[in-house]
């Protein structure tokens, strides 16, 4: 369950430490796409914190996919 | 001379990594026989609502050794290469500091851990590349990515900021190496524990399949933590990615 910030963009409830939820999360997303290598920073090849389409906040990340 | 080069906000969702766009201009400056540069490093810049940024706001630097006579070549070569090769939508900011004329580096460095902390308009980024003599450019869009540029040229010469683009092809056996083979690399200058330790030359490191490098104390060091279970004599392995993310 995303939550919605206050710009109406999808806002991962995770925080930056989630790891295991921004790996399912993103298995499970047909919009993955992988960032270039020097952004990534998730051991998960496949996980939010390592897409092109994550957007960093202060808190967490909103998702532009 | 010495020169550091760094640019930010060149990119899109779509388009090519601002890194990338570094290592092609880092390549031309020796095609141009210009001079020879090292590695490239990722500043991460503050993230903030009040910031126009891609995805991540981070700034891609690099140190060149030039001839003299190249600096002016140099510039104008990666100004025209900015403004032709950054994404639609971007505001690319071109910084090249001219190192052994700049003097103090410590103001250029402050400003660089200030955009790391705080908002920084582009007046003051402007005032400051004017008042040390660094070349400060802005080609295309709104030209915020200027405000990045000068802080990653600080954050670069302040030594202890940033990972390395790309990862460390070194040989090993059976995924292992010793400290003094992964030293041999042209890009690695130290390997460091997570505490500071300096493992000896003979001590092995278990490799993970991607190694990747920090800027600590001006140097490229890979930072190792103890090796789990510690078997065969392996004594460290290094550190995963999200061991490395604050770097």
């Amino acid at each position: 369950m995303w939550c919605i910030d206050r710009n109406g963009r999808r806002e991962f409830p995770g925080g930056k430490e989630d790891w295991p939820g921004a790996a399912r999360t993103a298995v499970c997303c047909a919009a993955f796409y992988p960032d270039v290598e020097e952004e990534q920073i998730a051991d998960e090849a496949v996980s939010c914190y390592n897409c092109r389409y994550r957007r960093w906040t202060a808190a967490s990340f909103t998702c532009s996919a | 001379m010495r020169v550091v080069l760094c640019i930010d906000d060149t990119d899109n969702l779509e388009s090519r990594g601002t890194g990338t766009l570094a290592s092609q201009l880092a390549r031309e400056l020796e095609e141009n026989a210009w001079g020879t540069s090292r590695f490239i490093t990722r500043h991460q810049l503050l993230v903030h609502p009040d910031i126009p940024y891609t995805s991540h706001n981070s700034a891609m630097c690099f140190v060149a050794e030039i001839e003299e006579g190249s600096l002016e070549p140099l510039i104008r070569h990666a100004a025209a290469f900015l403004a032709r090769e950054s994404a639609e939508g971007s505001d690319p900011g071109l910084c090249v500091v001219d190192a052994d004329q700049l003097g103090d580096p410590a103001p250029l460095i402050a400003f660089g851990q200030k955009a790391k902390q705080s908002v920084v308009a582009m007046d003051e980024a402007y005032g400051l590349a004017k008042s040390l003599g660094i070349h400060l450019s802005e080609h295309g869009g709104s030209g915020q990515g200027v405000i990045g540029a000068l802080a990653g040229a600080g954050l670069r010469l302040s030594g202890n900021d940033g990972r390395l683009k790309g990862h460390m092809a070194i040989d090993t056996d059976n995924g292992r190496a010793t400290v003094g083979k992964i030293c041999a690399h042209a890009d690695v200058d130290e390997v460091r524990s997570l505490d500071g330790r300096h493992p000896e030359g003979d001590e092995l490191v278990l490799l993970g399949e991607k190694v990747k490098t920090v800027l600590l104390d001006g140097k490229s060091v890979l930072l190792v933590v103890p090796a789990d279970g510690a078997a065969d004599g392996v004594a460290w392995q290094t550190c995963s990615k999200q061991q490395l993310r604050n770097y």
